[in-house]
């Protein structure tokens, strides 16, 4: 019976769930223009959908890229409130090899007013001249009712000053960012580390020489060189330029094994914090000549010192063995030249006795004996005859005869006719000692792992001759007042007239000393340079070498070598002296200069 | 009539966009205190470079010498200061002995009343030497008579070494043997140099 019920007849069932719904009916369709407008509708909801479905799409897979692919590190496209922090200097700093800081850019803001802010010019005026004294009262007065909008006050603050501006809060009173290269040790360093212009570009020393490099670095550049040995040079130095009234002097320290600068100085200097202003102690020299750098930009003819080139030369060659003896009896004559002895022994000399005694007359006939192009060759290859290549700007080219005839050989021998660098000088000197290899000088650190540069020019043999040698003439020869106690000082004296107009001027000197220690095991070389040196009454009467810059090595070596880790050894041991003994002069009684 | 579906759309909608919102304002505050650290550090940065430059300037060689010259003067190492090293040097002498020998302690203590510890501070002789209150040790707690005829007897001891051969024997110290200096204080050293000069002399 029920189941012949029709369908429909369950909506009249009152008994039917309320939740029961009946099916639906059939989608009511409009006719006609009802109709259409709903399609329309329809298709404009479609394409819209297909809009933002692109729209999300596109939003969601930037999500994913700057989520998932770019790692966070997107930036925020949106700064908010960000005031800008003062810009990093533009300068990396330059630091010394145990990291005291030698220079260093700073900000050094200028203050600026911009009048038209100002509420009380007179009010402004007072608190300003009080918080600068030198600035007058007038000036500013005037700068600030100039009706102008931008009036400097006063460039390069202080970080102090720039507090007590801060602290005045005058309203329209500003600063600008400027930045300032700070030297702590002004002249101490300055002619190492030169200076910079207003912009900040370097103008000399490294400053100019590894300008760029400065420039893009962000940490601080490590020189070789030790601040506290750099005092110790300069401090002696001015005392032999004191004791000596002398010109000026030049002096530097290297480390025989890396070819590092320990120390360079150059006197008279200047400060680099104020290039331009006046020395009140020198008032007579120009700013030009107290830039100069000796060490580098200075050629000399070193006299005597250039020996032991000499010597090396034609030991190495095999022209000369140690037992060779030439006769220093009478002065060579060549052409208008005469070459005589300043202490001369007028008998025949060894090669030992030539350096100790430095005889003019021997080293000439030695690099004869050697010959021209051998000595220039052997030049040339420790590197005399090109200019000196350094991180400083200043390199000076070496003035030397462009035709190598005999007197320019015999000349040479003894160091005239040739003026080289003291830097140049120093490197192939530390070449001759240890152990023969030539190393280019640097001014910035060596880390250890570097490796060995450099390339031999000399035997390990002739290298072990010199320091012999060397020892020699400050145990016995002309450098006896360089020996420091314990610290086994080698050397070699070197006292050269200066050329005036056309010839050698006896009184005008160029007093130098090189010298070695520990020399049975090399490991720093002072170079000294005094410029016209005058005799005193300590000297009796000498200005040379062995009285002006050889004493003062002797002190520099004592002062320095505590602080480089050199200990002192008893030089009468029978090690070192067997290390130090040259087989020659076994048994022979040596003469005391 | 809301329905089920479009209700929860429209919570899951402004859920999402207060989340949104509340994450945004997160971030900006983030932001702003990210900058603000920025600045600080910049800020402080600055201010050590600044430090840095005026220690550097206050510590140039030649300020140091200056003040060296007046506070200290302190002069170059001599190259006889140096020729020792570190293994030249002899090691400390053992500690000189703090009790008398044990061979008197008995007959002291059987003739010892018991008495506080305190007590024996005072009744010390004057002129004790510094060591007078070393042997604070638990021992003495319990013997301070013993201490006390210890400390009388240990001037002695140190006023006529001649007395005291048994303990010059028995730890060969010179510290002790030798007559003490005190009576004549050592001349003051007027430099570094002469300081040296009077060690050298005095061993």
């Amino acid at each position: 019976m029920i189941a012949a019920q029709p369908f429909q007849a369950y909506d009249d069932n009152p008994c039917r769930p309320r939740h029961f719904k009946p099916p639906p009916c059939a989608p009511v369709v409009p006719d006609g223009p009802a109709r259409k407008a709903l399609e329309a509708c329809r298709a404009r909801l479609f394409f819209t959908g297909i809009l933002f479905a692109c729209v999300f799409g596109i939003v969601a897979l930037r999500v994913v890229e700057v989520v998932l692919l770019e790692g966070g590190t997107a930036q925020s496209h949106m700064p908010r409130f960000r005031i800008p922090s003062p810009p990093a200097p533009a300068r990396a700093d330059i630091v010394d090899r145990n990291g005291r800081l030698l220079a260093t850019t700073l900000d050094s803001p200028s203050v600026y007013a911009n009048p038209k802010q100002i509420l009380d010019p007179v009010d402004a005026t007072r608190k300003l001249v009080k918080a600068f004294p030198n600035l007058k009262s007038l000036e500013v007065y005037a700068k600030l009712t100039s009706g102008k909008s931008f009036v400097y006050l006063k460039r390069h603050l202080t970080p102090h000053e720039q507090y007590e501006v801060n602290q005045l809060g005058i309203p329209g009173v500003q600063f600008q960012h400027e930045e300032r290269r700070i030297y702590p040790d002004g002249t101490l360093t300055a002619h190492v580390i030169g200076y910079t212009g207003i912009d900040n570009s370097g103008f000399a020393g490294i400053e100019r020489g590894l300008d760029s490099t400065l420039k893009d670095r962000r940490e601080p550049l490590q020189l070789s060189l030790d601040l506290r040995l750099q005092y110790i040079l300069r401090e002696e130095l001015q005392r032999v330029i004191d004791d000596f009234t002398a010109k000026g002097a030049a002096g530097l320290i290297m480390d025989v094994n890396t070819g590092e600068i320990l120390s360079m100085v150059s006197l008279p200097d200047f400060d680099p914090n104020h290039p331009g202003a006046a020395d009140p102690d020198h008032p007579d020299l120009s700013i030009a000549d107290r830039m100069f750098n000796r060490n580098t930009l200075g050629v000399y003819e070193l006299g005597s010192i250039f020996k032991i080139f000499t010597v090396a030369m034609a030991l190495d060659a095999g022209t000369s063995t140690l037992a060779s003896t030439y006769d220093a009896s009478h002065d060579l004559h060549i052409g208008r030249f005469t070459i005589g002895d300043y202490h001369g022994k007028h008998r025949v000399l060894n090669v030992p006795e030539i350096l100790m005694y430095s005889s003019n007359i021997g080293a000439a006939k030695m690099a004869m004996a050697a010959g021209g192009q051998r000595q220039r060759e052997f030049l040339s290859r420790i590197g005399l005859l090109r200019a000196p290549k350094i991180e400083v700007s200043e390199a000076a080219a070496p003035h030397f005869p462009a035709k190598w005839r005999e007197v320019n050989v015999m000349t040479i021998a003894f160091g005239h006719g040739i003026s080289v660098t003291p830097l140049s000088f120093a490197s192939a000197a530390a070449a001759l000692v240890n152990g023969g290899v030539l190393r280019q000088a640097t001014l910035v650190k060596q880390s250890p792992d570097d490796g060995p540069r450099g390339q031999q020019v000399i035997s390990p043999k002739t290298s072990e001759q010199m320091r012999k040698l060397m020892r020699l003439v400050v145990e016995h020869g002309t450098g006896t007042q360089a020996a420091a106690p314990g610290y086994v000082v080698g050397g070699k004296t070197g006292t050269a007239e200066k050329i005036s107009g056309r010839h050698y001027a006896e009184k005008k000197l160029l007093s130098s000393f090189v010298g070695v220690f520990p020399i049975n095991d090399p490991k720093y070389l002072i170079l000294t340079v005094v410029d016209e040196p005058h005799p005193n009454k300590q000297s009796h009467g000498y200005a040379t070498a062995g009285w002006t810059v050889a004493p003062a090595t002797s002190r520099i070596v004592q002062r320095m070598a505590p602080l480089v880790g050199v200990q002192p050894v008893d030089e009468s041991s029978p090690e070192i002296q067997r290390a130090l003994m040259v087989d020659t002069l076994q048994g022979k009684r040596i003469e005391a200069y | 009539m809301i329905r089920l579906g479009t209700l929860f759309w429209l919570v899951l909608v402004s859920a999402t966009g207060f989340a949104m919102f509340g994450v945004k304002y997160q971030v900006q505050a983030l932001e702003d205190e990210l900058a603000r650290t920025n600045r600080a550090t910049a800020a402080e940065e600055h201010e050590l470079r600044v430090l840095d430059a005026e220690w550097a300037y206050l510590t140039r060689p030649a300020t140091l010498e200056a003040m060296n010259r007046q506070f200290l003067s302190l002069g170059p190492i001599a190259t006889k200061q140096l020729h020792a090293t570190a293994a030249d040097i002899p090691l400390r002498p053992p500690p000189p002995p703090a009790e008398p020998p044990p061979a008197e302690l008995p007959a002291i203590v059987a003739a010892a009343e018991p008495a506080p510890a305190a007590s024996a501070a005072p009744s010390a002789p004057e002129g004790v030497p510094v060591q007078a209150p070393e042997p604070a040790a638990p021992q003495t707690a319990a013997e301070p008579p013993a201490t006390q005829s210890a400390l009388r007897a240990m001037p002695a001891l140190l006023e006529k070494p001649a007395a005291a051969p048994q303990l010059a024997k028995a730890v060969p110290v010179k510290t002790v043997t030798k007559p003490s200096p005190p009576a004549s204080p050592p001349r003051r050293a007027k430099s570094l140099d002469d300081l040296i000069a009077q060690i050298m002399t005095s061993r």
